[in-house]
């Protein structure tokens, strides 16, 4: 068991759609789940449902949220006060681009990484310099 | 087993699709076995820009195509046989059932 993702977005396509890559790096090594997107297939977020894919993803050794936009963050801040004090403390909110956040600490937990590092390898990606 | 010096090997990307996301990530997983620094540079592009070879976004962020030149540079323990094993991978073409 590896360190878990959720992935926060207001858009669920757009969750699912870096799920997708995600499954591409990891070959399926890594739990992921999508909390995306409003009601009715409408753009937003929702913290009782970002708290639900938390605690499903969160039974090993722990989780990493990374989020999209603005609210997202509120959302998601929101999400971890409703957790279980057993799931929150094993559960981090990565300060990182969406895309390359979960791609990095997506490949970080398949390598069987501690939280630390899966949330250190999200985080390394605010600084990469995109163009080669 | 630690080299006293740095090793380097330059290798040809064979793979149509260059060093792009999947080929990365595996290539990234094999680096994560070794003890080693392995830095990856981009010969053909020629920017000096270094990878570490544990960062898929460093690593994809080179732009490495297929028929481009890439420097391996390994240092510290297991060096020799990460860069090794890392050409090797990169030599093989990364074929895996399924590959797209």
């Amino acid at each position: 068991m590896s360190v878990g993702l959720v992935l926060v977005s207001h858009s669920a396509r757009l969750a699912e759609g870096v799920r997708e890559l995600i499954e591409q790096v990891t070959q399926g090594q890594v739990p992921v789940a999508v909390a995306a997107g409003g009601a009715g297939g409408a753009l937003g977020t929702n913290a009782a449902e970002i708290a639900d894919s938390v605690t499903a993803v969160g039974g090993g050794d722990g989780v990493v949220v990374l989020v999209d936009l603005g609210s997202a963050v509120l959302s998601a801040e929101t999400a971890l006060e409703l957790l279980e004090p057993a799931v929150r403390d094993r559960a981090r909110l990565a300060d990182a681009p969406f895309v390359e956040g979960a791609v990095a600490a997506a490949v970080e937990a398949s390598l069987g990484s501690d939280l630390a590092a899966v949330l250190a390898a999200a985080e390394a990606a605010r600084g990469l310099e995109k163009l080669a | 087993m630690s080299s006293p010096e740095p090793v380097a090997v330059e290798v040809v990307v064979e793979h149509e699709h260059g060093l792009h996301l999947r080929p990365a990530a595996r290539f990234v997983r094999l680096a994560a076995r070794y003890g080693a620094l392995v830095e990856v540079e981009n010969v053909t592009r020629g920017t000096g820009r270094r990878a570490n070879a544990r960062s898929l976004l460093e690593v994809t962020a080179l732009g490495v195509d297929g028929g481009h030149v890439v420097r391996l540079t390994g240092s510290g323990p297991e060096a020799a046989t990460a860069v090794d094993a890392l050409a090797a991978l990169i030599r093989s073409g990364f074929a895996e059932p399924g590959e797209r």
